[in-house]
């Protein structure tokens, strides 16, 4: 993983702990509006605050990915001569982020509230 | 590569160069945009205080090695998933047509022996594409053959299936197994090859 100034360092672990869950952080980046692949890179690693700071060039392939899966849809443009792919949501990404934010909320809570001290049940 | 419109800051070539490699394994179109994210990636660096080569290698190693890009495209690749899955699929196929040839001797059949040979020539060309577009991981365009042995695994399937309704003498009970299996494989094929032929 690449690191930027200002950044927290990110560890092995956040790539692992990533993986499974690139698709749905790369549709939520598209949630607010387009965005073409650096942006959406750029996305990830400032709302990480550093901490997910994929390298660059793997983020392409998954675009393309959820591109073919109709989850977004890329239309090109020329930005100061050169081609630029700049991608947006579609109705089906919606509906999957949607239900893999629902998914990942419960998901979350559970493992919270067993990590709490107290939450689980007295031995006998 | 002069068609990805870097700037003429390009030290050395170095980001031109590296464009290049990416060039070997993945179509037109993706290096273009690979251009672009690293020409952006690259201008973010001048931008924090680095001189243009420094920049460069900056740039480079946070979008990591083209053989690792190459093989992050590859990995996704429509034509390799068909071309792993028919070939996992394939030897069970095959047992339960064999089990079915044998058992109604298939060899009694009226077949002409050039049609029978064109049969096993198709069928090695297609698994000889099948295992191309599976293993390779330095190419994009390399998966496509995964497209290619899909139709000929579509093609196959249709020819055997054909063959069993209008000459086998009678129908034997391997093919109760057999039959179905290849009218699934063509339909699961069929729905699979657009991805994996779409440019």
């Amino acid at each position: 993983m690449g690191n930027r100034e200002n950044g927290d360092r990110p560890t092995k672990a956040d790539a692992q702990a990533l993986k499974g869950h690139l698709d749905v952080l790369l549709l939520a980046a598209l949630e607010h509006g387009p965005r073409h692949g650096y942006a959406v890179k750029e996305a990830l690693r400032e709302g990480s605050g550093g901490r997910f700071d994929l390298p660059t060039g793997t983020v392409y392939p998954a675009l393309h990915r959820l591109e073919r899966d109709g989850l977004i849809a890329g239309t090109w443009s020329t930005v100061d001569g050169r081609r630029r792919r700049t991608y947006r949501l579609t109705a089906a990404g919606q509906r999957r982020l949607h239900a893999d934010r629902g998914e990942w909320r419960a998901f979350a809570a559970t493992i919270t509230k067993l990590l709490e001290a107290g939450a689980w049940p007295a031995t006998t | 590569m002069a068609s990805h419109h870097l700037s003429h800051d390009d030290p050395a070539g170095y980001l031109a160069g590296y464009l290049d490699r990416l060039a070997r394994g993945l179509p037109a179109d993706a290096v273009d945009e690979l251009a672009d994210g690293l020409t952006e990636t690259w201008r973010h660096h001048i931008d924090a205080g680095r001189d243009p080569a420094a920049a460069a290698r900056a740039a480079t190693a946070e979008f990591g090695t083209p053989e690792t890009i190459i093989a992050a495209f590859v990995a996704h690749a429509p034509g390799r998933r068909i071309a792993r899955a028919l070939l996992v699929s394939g030897p069970a196929l095959g047992a339960c047509w064999g089990a079915s040839l044998i058992t109604a001797h298939a060899w009694t059949w009226p077949i002409p022996v050039p049609a029978a040979a064109g049969y096993a020539v198709t069928l090695l060309a297609v698994a000889a594409a099948l295992l191309l577009a599976a293993t390779g991981r330095r190419s994009l365009r390399r998966t496509r053959l995964g497209a290619i042995g899909g139709i000929g695994i579509v093609a196959l399937d249709a020819a055997m299936l054909a063959t069993t309704m209008l000459v086998a003498p009678v129908l034997v009970w391997p093919m109760a197994v057999a039959i179905p299996a290849s009218l699934a494989r063509i339909t699961l094929t069929v729905r699979s090859l657009p991805a994996a032929l779409a440019p």
